[in-house]
This record gives structure tokens, C-alpha cells and sequence, in this order.
């Protein structure tokens, strides 16, 4: 009976994972033997260096390729510095209930130096949106279920401990690792073909 | 007097020995258990070393930690035990203070990695090392003293 219960504590957090997983917010196959979710904040430097760097292989590298489903988690830091990080992740999440999360998130970081300043969210994630689609965001921004997704992603990464953004939540075989050491890509990668080889 | 004097020394001495032991265990254990890579890309974070050198030192490292630890808590070879554990903390706390002044936002990759380089980890090995040089002053001095 503790066995029991000790696996299917084990399983859990795999079983909740891709159960409530937005699909504007995910690349891939599901049923892919690798689940990456990556916890990031729109205002975290190193967050936009992964994003424009190291992601586009990883997405090449394993999502293209049916290794990983990857799955992006809101993770805004709750401090003040990131003031402007809770709003930035609703209007992502708001775009992604209309298929846009994948270009607001890019714009988002792109321009995460000016609004990350000038506290100028909203006109960022507009640039990329057609005046049906900015209305249709503006108004998801305020649905108390797009709210609750974000805050489920936080809770999500403070139960996974995750200390630092970004972090990935590499799962396989029911097995969770974080991984939040992007120098080199190189090391990511030996680690996660050799998951894949075992 | 003085004989009680020596013996409370000689106490904190192996409490000061087994301690800094322990916690090299604990250090190369919990790196152990955690894929080498990560810490391989922790120790390339620091840009010190190059890529094939922060592979090896990320595979052979944890192991020597042990085994340094290992040889702190037993107390033999304790002449090149406290000198060997005394030059890895000056070169960690060097390399540490170097990333701080810099103002590097990396983890420390002491404990595991998620602990990054702070005044807290700078003061705790730097504590670390002061503890490792007395032990080797220590073990130095007592050997003479023995012949």
C-alpha cells in the first residue's frame, strides 16, 4: 500500500503536467518521450539570452525532431525589480488564448530592455497584434482564468523548487531533473542524449 | 591547567578536522548525484577553464572531494590532507571572490547547483579556508614538536 502510494506520488507531478497544458503554449508532440517546461520571466536577462539563443536549438535539436514536448511556464519573479514581469506573462498568456503566444513572447523579449524601463507592456505585445486581435487580448488580460494560468505556473515552479530563472524541468521516464546552467549548450545536450540512450 | 588546556585544543582540532571532513563528503557527494554535466556547466560559468578541462574536473573532482574528506575525518596522512584541502579552498574562494567582483550571477557550485555566489557562501568558505590553513599549521607544528 505505501508503495502504492509512494509511486503514484512519483507520478503526479508528470500525470498534472500534461493535464492542464495550454497548447498555444507548447511545441511538439505530446507523447514525446522528453517533457521540457521551461520556467522563464519576461524581465530576467539571462531569460531573453536563452530565448534567442540556445532555445531555437533546443526546439531544432528535440521538439522538430519528436524527442521533447516543450511546454512554456510563466515564472515572474516577485520582486521589484521585476515589477513589470506578472503583467507582461497575462498578456502572453492572454495571446495564447488566440494563437499568439509564440509572437508576443518573442516581442516581448525582444524589447525587454525599453519596456523593461519604461514600464511600456502593453504597447510592446500590441506592436505584433492586429487591432481585432489587441482588443480580444486586452479583454483576455482580464479573465480570471487566464490570471489563474499564470498563477498556477508560478505555484507549479515553487512546488518543482525551482530558484531561478530560467530554469527547464527536464522529465523522463517519470523522472524530473532542473536544469538552469546555460553557458554552454553543449552540456545540456551530452545530458539529455544520454537520458535518451538509456 | 596547561594539560586541560592542551586537551580542550587537541578537542577542537579533530571537531575542526572531522567537520571540514564531513562537509567535503558532503560537497562530492551531492555533486555526485547530480548529472556531471550540470556541474560541468557550472564550472564553465565561471569561464575560467576550458570546456574538455570543466568536463574533467566535473568527473574526477567530486570523487576527490570524498576521498579528501574521507582522509580528513579518519586523521591520517593529515600533513597532506590539510594542505591539499587548503589549496582547493584557496583556489574555490578565489575563484569565487573573482565571479563576485565581477559581478557574475552564477551559482557557486559548492553545495549542489542552486546557491548563488553571495557575501553568505563568500563568508562560509572563506571561514572553510581559515579553518583548513589552521589545521595544516597545526599538523605541521605537531610533527615537529613530535620529532
Amino acid at each position: 500500500m505505501k508503495l502504492i502510494a509512494l509511486a503514484l506520488a512519483a507520478l503526479m507531478p508528470c500525470l498534472a503536467a500534461t493535464a492542464d497544458v495550454d497548447k498555444n503554449k507548447s511545441l511538439g508532440n505530446p507523447s514525446a518521450p522528453l517533457m521540457f517546461e521551461l520556467y522563464s520571466d519576461f524581465m530576467c536577462p539571462h531569460c531573453k539570452v536563452l530565448h534567442e539563443t540556445i532555445l531555437p536549438a533546443i526546439v531544432l535539436d528535440y521538439v522538430k525532431t519528436g524527442k521533447a514536448y516543450l511546454i512554456f511556464r510563466e515564472y515572474p519573479l516577485n520582486i521589484p525589480q521585476h515589477a513589470n514581469a506578472r503583467p507582461a506573462a497575462v498578456y502572453a498568456v492572454a495571446a495564447g488564448r488566440i494563437g499568439k503566444y509564440q509572437a508576443v513572447s518573442d516581442a516581448l523579449f525582444k524589447g525587454q530592455e525599453q519596456w523593461g524601463m519604461t514600464g511600456k507592456v502593453w504597447e510592446t505585445v500590441a506592436a505584433v497584434l492586429t487591432p481585432e486581435e489587441q482588443k480580444k487580448v486586452q479583454a483576455l488580460a482580464k479573465d480570471p482564468a487566464v490570471l489563474a494560468e499564470v498563477q498556477r505556473d508560478v505555484e507549479r515552479g515553487m512546488s518543482a523548487m525551482v530558484n531561478e530563472t530560467p530554469t527547464l524541468m527536464i522529465t523522463y521516464k517519470l523522472k524530473q531533473q532542473p536544469w538552469a546552467k546555460w553557458a554552454d549548450y553543449s552540456f545540456f545536450r551530452s545530458y539529455v542524449d544520454g537520458l535518451l540512450k538509456k | 591547567m596547561d594539560f586541560s588546556r592542551n586537551k580542550l585544543v587537541k578537542i577542537a582540532v579533530v571537531v575542526l578536522r572531522v567537520a571540514l571532513g564531513a562537509i567535503f563528503v558532503y560537497a562530492g557527494y551531492v555533486k555526485l548525484v547530480q548529472p556531471w554535466q550540470l556541474f560541468a556547466a557550472g564550472i564553465a560559468e565561471y569561464e575560467i577553464v576550458p570546456l574538455w578541462a570543466a568536463t574533467f574536473l566535473a568527473k574526477t573532482l567530486p570523487w576527490f572531494e570524498v576521498l579528501l574528506g574521507l582522509m580528513l575525518v579518519i586523521g591520517r596522512w593529515s600533513r597532506t590532507s590539510t594542505v591539499i584541502v587548503s589549496g582547493l579552498l584557496l583556489v574555490f574562494f578565489s575563484m569565487m571572490v573573482r565571479a563576485f567582483a565581477q559581478g557574475k550571477d552564477i551559482s557557486c557550485g559548492c553545495f549542489g547547483p542552486n546557491e548563488m555566489i553571495s557575501w553568505k557562501t563568500l563568508l562560509r568558505d572563506g571561514s572553510m579556508l581559515a579553518g583548513a590553513l589552521l589545521l595544516t599549521v597545526l599538523a605541521f607544528r605537531n610533527r615537529r614538536t613530535a620529532a
